[in-house]
């Protein structure tokens, strides 16, 4: 499972570091909701990463029924925690909701970036 | 008893939010199941390899899931925002955009656990090749969910766009048929995708060296594969800009209605035919890569005979919309 860690500690990290580099960005030059809005949902979808990454390894040596009700539960929660940027970004000025939406797509893009940046000039290289 | 707009808007809002989210569910949980599956079995032909196969699935499953987060975001927005000016069109609207994004989110979520499932299974049989493995599902999982996105922009479109003073009736069908278009046409084309995509990572695994060839089939046949929810994007456009004149019949309203539902289902079974077609040609390039002009050009005939039966459907519902 070590090789899991990694990547899900590689990954977490690009996003975090790119989101708040993005969204200090934002906030300097006075498109402050943008930038917390950003910020916010990039949080929130390296939380559920973290959960899901979490759950494989919480799954091992259990019973059929309890591993049912871990994913069940794990599902539902990470619904939730996703809901919760979205929730705030439509109740709250303070947070623009194209870039919150933006935000909870942060791991998403970033596998997807880093693997074709690193794919593409190496054709083939090594990556996450 | 007579309901208020308000409360006409709020249940539209909330069985489209339902619909949302609930349908929208059910792809990606399919998707995702798919690919542990596979994952399971990688790990049991090779334990050695199984971190690589793990992390591999937690991407895999990570772009899966997107499908998923996009009905959740409509789902939400429908829930919690409030709306300046009410009407009863907005309700349809409403309803439009749920039906549209969980129907749209279906065949993305299933589709792209095939390439998630196929590159666990090719890792555990070709260690050495994990990374074009990766790459490769992923690049078929990111296309695979380009008819959800389609989804998403009409679903956000029927709630944001203010359609100003346009007639009740026969708009709310229009509405309505806009999402159906939209949502059921996706569902062919994300899964159609998505076999591509599993196929090709498959035929990386059986053959490394073909990855170029086989990478490219594999965007051609996905890309043939979209079309038929290009289509039903087009009807959903048509359908939510062009003006209908106040109609007391219920005729009008009908047709425009069975326009949305005819590119709709009449775009599923091209989606997955086209898929099926590029599945097959990517899955044997692998196997004889120096007649991959053959294959591609036998693929791209047996799509477009293929894709006739949705230009029918997209015709039959112009005639709907334009002259009936």
């Amino acid at each position: 499972m070590e090789a899991v860690k990694q990547a899900q500690k590689k990954i977490t990290r690009l996003v975090l570091t790119l989101s708040i580099i993005v969204g200090l960005v934002f906030i300097i030059t006075g498109y402050k909701p943008v930038g917390k809005g950003l910020v916010l949902g990039a949080i929130f979808s390296v939380l559920n990463f973290i959960f899901m990454a979490k759950s494989i390894g919480f799954k091992f040596g259990r019973s059929k029924g309890q591993i049912f009700s871990i994913s069940l539960g794990s599902i539902i929660f990470r619904y939730i925690l996703l809901a919760i940027p979205l929730i705030a970004a439509v109740k709250f000025e303070q947070f623009n909701l194209i870039a919150t939406i933006v935000g909870i797509f942060m791991i998403q893009l970033v596998i997807l970036a880093d693997h074709l940046l690193t794919f593409v000039p190496s054709g083939g290289g090594k990556s996450i | 008893m007579e309901l208020e707009v308000e409360t006409v808007i709020k249940i539209a809002a909330y069985t489209g939010s339902g619909i949302a989210m609930g349908l929208g569910a059910v792809g990606a949980a399919i998707g995702e199941g798919y690919t542990a599956a596979r994952a399971n079995l990688a790990v049991s032909r090779n334990p050695k390899i199984s971190g690589d196969i793990f992390k591999n699935m937690l991407v895999g499953q990570a772009v899966a899931e997107s499908a998923s987060i996009f009905a959740l975001v409509i789902a939400i927005l429908l829930l919690f925002m409030d709306f300046a000016s009410p009407s009863l069109l907005k309700a349809a609207a409403f309803l439009g955009a749920g039906l549209c994004m969980g129907f749209g989110a279906i065949g993305s979520g299933v589709g792209s656990g095939y390439p998630g499932g196929e590159s666990c299974f090719g890792i555990s049989q070709q260690p050495q090749a994990g990374s074009q493995l990766t790459t490769n599902m992923l690049i078929g999982s990111a296309v695979c969910q380009t008819p959800a996105i389609f989804s998403m922009v009409v679903a956000l479109m029927l709630i944001f766009i203010d359609f100003g003073n346009a007639p009740l009736t026969p708009t709310w069908a229009a509405f309505v048929g806009a999402g159906l278009s939209m949502g059921l046409a996706a569902i062919g084309s994300g899964y159609g995708g998505g076999l591509a995509a599993g196929a090709s990572c498959e035929g990386i695994a059986r053959t490394p060296q073909a990855v170029t060839s086989v990478t490219t089939i594999m965007l051609v046949g996905q890309a043939v594969s979209q079309t038929p929810s290009i289509f039903g994007l087009l009807v959903s456009f048509i359908l939510m800009f062009k003006t209908f004149p106040e109609s007391s019949m219920l005729a009008t309203p009908m047709a425009l209605l069975g326009a949305g539902l005819c590119m709709g289902f009449g775009g599923i079974g091209p989606g997955i035919g086209n898929g099926m077609a590029a599945e097959g040609a990517v899955r044997w390039v692998a196997r004889n890569v120096e007649h991959s002009n053959e294959l591609m050009r036998i693929m791209l005939v047996g799509q477009a005979v293929s894709q006739s039966t949705a230009i029918y459907a997209m015709v039959v519902s112009l005639v709907l919309i334009f002259v009936v």
